[in-house]
């Protein structure tokens, strides 16, 4: 062909394809680097193996081990068998409310673990709600809950965490799921036991074995919850791995730690995406779910409206009492209405126990969650946009890889790699971009990939390119995404408490470390009142992340802001 | 008329695919680009849109070498398969779009905006949101925002696969009275050769990234060049045979046929070659059948009807037939082709 034009030359090769690999690949040297030099300690020292030897036959080993494995167990049970009932009327029929509901349920999920440890202490804790109503219900019979502060309690708070967004995603699969199959297997003379055992149940099992995965893993993981309700007695990996290097200064000993932990992780993973993969299979075409007739089905109403008060009970009344005890005297729930507790922010005391005033924690929360919220949607985004017009690769699963990694690991080596020339609070913003990216990133490249190329394609042979490009459809599209996203990441770092706790070196003082340090000072009256501007401030969040991600949301990716 | 408007010349490599093309298209044309999915078409309509880059070659639009152009400074007009109407404007905001970036002044913008709602007969749905509109609106809306800023070129990638038959029946009509009304230069993608018989001043047939035919519809229906154009654009009976000239004509030997004669043309090849007749030039015959075999399907079709006839374990012939018909299944019948209907075509490589 070559030659039949007189103008025939060769043209120039794509020039852009390398922008898609060094950026991601550049990302992940800055992600990764910290945890190899966190397993570089763990390993590298001649003396490493007979001591990680040693630690794996030792009874503390083998004692934290059934502790993680059990409540994590446990915790992954409970919030499943709690979410399905639940999950079978919001996946099966209409009802007025139902969408205001589904968003409240995964309020608890998107809240920091300081602030539901503090609902737990305020509802449950020895002078809690809880106890306060069976003391009226029981007069001088001192029946009462004393089991938040061990294994039950901290079961118990995950299951609080995780029973809402299980609920969400089993309803969700369960819409998915076409009625029309239940009726093909009635005609072919099934009973309603029969077909929920030979259709519905094998079309949620995936669902079902992905969620407990989730849950596992992340009660696995859980940090804050077991610090404050496990004391000493009870220790998760990541708890003993924070104890080993801040409390106890032995690095190396926490580095072998952090290496196991990671070990066992790895097959914790390989079995959730496993799962996911299963989960993401087709359920056949699903149809207009039916209206719920009071008339008809009065039984299930009442039924249903006793699960939702139940849940409610155990879910909102937490949190609404930490708003409620913010306005009694002393934080007690026989005191009277007043505003000391707030003015109480403002005394030395609060000072005292926090470390610094009122303000400063304010503000180095929200510069902190600002900076961390706007970098990671910048970097999300720009990589999203860059691999816009790619199938979802093992690169984008590489980028992923940060949810499956202990942060007390990462938030540690970055302390080993870069403590002794970067200021703590650089260090946190840097993990913290760490701890968010995965999420930003999925939520920024499925929306990206959801309005696709075309509408960009046809922008451009408009006469659209660059910022105008940009600013008249790009940005338009991805608004609420980008919202979605910016949101998230704030949220995220507001919630953290475990990396300010290793790399802020006391130095940086955050909402969620003011509120911890106020729990642990028995400071409750500030604690209840911090707490309840936080809850605001964490709602006001979670509307904007609720409103902004229709395609991917948080919890269908299991992220909670732990 | 410039014959030579648009000039291509392009190499584009794929793993697992590869392109070349050479084709010009004239000016005011309705060219249509017909071949199956995966051929190349979007890819070619892509590279001269400027949306991808060839590997190797050229593309001339009007005398200006496009093929360094950015895609946003090309003028080039582009209704998608899916039409991709901005979701977060209005009809006449999608409209508008184009106008606007070139940065026309507002009364101009509105003007124009206007004319092309009227044009498409869409006034009414202005201030709708693109979401809310049918699939034979948003075609429409496709094509005035394509048009609106009036580009050199308008390409149109399968732009009718979304709609039911009827619609798309008619929206293609209307189409064809647009282009001819206003002259604009076309390329249009289609997967269906009923659509590109219909529309087309020219038409290429493409397979696997290469163009295997160029010519107007009857051209290319009626003597195709290669096997695949031949069973592409139709139905065709392709049957192996050799020809040899004779000063009488040119004398066809089917593969297990009886010998017949073709008259003489210039271009008839010689030796093996296929013979291409159409279903509806076979006919029943009792005299000196070309063909004898036992019928094995018949459908009715309303007009008429689809047969089939086994003439041998290999070869099974197509019979399109008119109404009045008197044989049965099972019954041996004769088949001969109307005169100057078959075809002879080069085997291909």
């Amino acid at each position: 062909m070559k030659g039949h034009f007189p103008w025939h030359r060769p043209s120039r090769p794509n020039r852009l394809g390398w922008l898609n690999y060094i950026f991601p690949l550049l990302l992940l040297f800055f992600f990764f680097l910290p945890v190899l030099v966190a397993l570089g300690e763990a390993f590298l020292p001649v003396e490493a193996w007979p001591g990680l030897l040693a630690f794996l036959r030792s009874r503390q080993f083998r004692k934290v081990l059934v502790f993680t494995t059990t409540e994590a167990f446990w915790s992954a049970l409970l919030s499943l068998a709690l979410a399905l009932p639940g999950a079978y009327f919001f996946g099966r029929y209409r009802f007025p409310g139902k969408r205001l509901l589904k968003s409240m349920m995964v309020l608890p999920f998107m809240l920091p673990a300081i602030l539901v440890v503090l609902a737990m202490v305020v509802f449950y804790g020895q002078n809690g709600v809880l106890n306060s109503c069976l003391a009226l219900l029981f007069p001088g019979r001192k029946v009462s809950f004393t089991g938040l502060y061990g294994f039950n309690g901290i079961v118990l708070t995950h299951v609080f965490y995780n029973f809402g967004f299980c609920l969400r995603m089993l309803s969700e699969r369960w819409e998915r799921i076409s009625p029309q199959l239940e009726e093909a297997s009635a005609v072919l003379g099934a009973g309603r036991l029969t077909t929920w055992c030979r259709v519905i149940l094998p079309l949620l099992a995936p669902t079902i074995g992905y969620l407990g995965a989730l849950v596992f893993l992340y009660s696995f993981l859980s940090f804050t919850v077991v610090l404050v309700l496990g004391g000493y007695l009870y220790q998760t990996f990541e708890v003993l791995i924070y104890i080993e290097y801040n409390n106890k200064l032995r690095f190396q000993q926490a580095a072998q730690l952090a290496a196991v932990q990671m070990l066992i992780l790895a097959v914790i993973l390989t079995f959730q995406r496993w799962t996911q993969h299963l989960a993401d299979r087709p359920t056949g075409a699903a149809s207009p779910l039916p209206q719920w007739r009071l008339k008809k089905q009065r039984a299930g109403w009442i039924f249903f409206l006793f699960y939702l008060g139940g849940s409610l009970f155990f879910f909102f009344l937490p949190l609404f009492f930490v708003l409620l005890r913010s306005f009694k005297e002393r934080g007690r729930p026989e005191g009277g209405w007043t505003l000391a507790n707030y003015r109480a922010l403002w005394e030395p005391a609060f000072r005292f126990a926090v470390g610094t005033d009122l303000e400063t924690v304010i503000g180095t929360s929200l510069l902190l969650a600002l900076t961390v919220g706007l970098a990671t949607t910048v970097l999300a985004y720009l990589l999203a946009r860059a691999r816009r017009g790619l199938p979802w690769g093992r690169l984008d699963l590489w980028l992923q890889l940060p949810m499956g990694v202990s942060f007390l690991t990462f938030a540690f080596g970055l302390l080993r790699l870069a403590g002794g020339f970067l200021p703590p609070v650089v260090l946190i913003i840097w993990a913290q971009i760490f701890l968010a990216f995965p999420l930003v990133y999925s939520l920024l490249r499925t929306a990206c990939r959801e309005w696709g190329e075309e509408l960009l394609a046809a922008a451009q042979t408009l006469g659209a390119a660059g910022w105008e490009l940009f600013r008249t459809v790009e940005f338009p599209l991805l608004r609420k995404a980008l919202t979605s996203a910016f949101a998230y990441g704030v949220a995220l770092s507001l919630g953290d408490l475990s990396a300010v706790l290793v790399l802020g070196q006391g130095k940086v003082i955050t909402l969620s470390v003011a509120v911890y340090r106020l729990i642990g000072h028995y400071h409750f009256p500030q604690a209840v009142a911090l707490g309840t501007l936080f809850i605001l401030l964490a709602v006001l969040l979670f509307t904007l992340v609720e409103q902004g991600a229709a395609g991917e949301e948080p919890w269908k990716r299991g992220e909670g802001s732990r | 008329m410039k014959q030579d408007f648009l000039q291509i010349e392009v190499g584009k490599n794929y793993p697992e695919f590869q392109l070349e093309v050479r084709l010009t298209v004239a000016e005011g044309e309705f060219f249509s680009l017909v071949g199956p999915s995966g051929c190349g078409k979007t890819t070619l309509l892509r590279l001269i849109s400027g949306l991808a880059r060839p590997d190797t070659g050229r593309i001339i639009l009007d005398g200006r070498d496009l093929t360094n152009v950015p895609v946003a400074e090309r003028n080039i007009g582009f209704v998608f398969q899916d039409y991709a109407l901005f979701p977060h404007l209005t009809v006449a905001g999608n409209i508008e779009y184009g106008l606007k970036i070139r940065r026309l002044p507002v009364n101009q913008r509105r003007e124009r905006t206007r004319a092309m709602l009227s044009l498409f007969e869409i006034e009414e749905l202005a201030d709708r949101r693109v979401q809310d509109l049918s699939g034979g609106e948003r075609q429409r809306v496709a094509l005035a925002r394509a048009l609106a800023p009036e580009p050199f070129l308008l390409l149109l990638d399968e732009p009718f696969a979304a709609l039911d038959y009827g619609l798309r029946r008619r929206l293609r009509r209307e189409l064809k009275e647009l282009q001819g009304q206003l002259g604009f230069t076309t390329i249009f993608v289609t997967h269906q050769q009923e659509e590109a018989l219909a529309l087309s001043g020219r038409l290429a047939v493409m397979a696997a990234g290469r163009i295997l035919q160029v010519g107007t519809a009857t051209e290319v229906y009626n003597h195709p060049s290669h096997p695949f154009v031949a069973t592409f654009l139709g139905d065709a009976n392709l049957i192996t045979c050799t020809v040899q000239r004779t000063p009488e004509g040119i004398l066809v030997q089917p593969a297990g046929g009886r010998q017949f004669l073709l008259p003489s043309t210039r271009e008839e090849p010689s030796g093996s070659c296929l013979l291409m007749v159409r279903p509806e030039d076979v006919v029943f015959t009792h005299q000196d059948p070309v063909y004898t075999g036992e019928l094995v399907t018949l459908e009715y079709l309303g007009y008429g009807f689809a047969a089939e006839v086994k003439v041998d374990a290999n070869l099974l012939l197509k019979v399109l037939t008119g109404k009045e018909f008197h044989h049965t299944l099972g019954e041996k019948v004769g088949l001969a082709f109307r005169p100057r209907s078959a075809k002879l075509i080069p085997l291909a490589d």
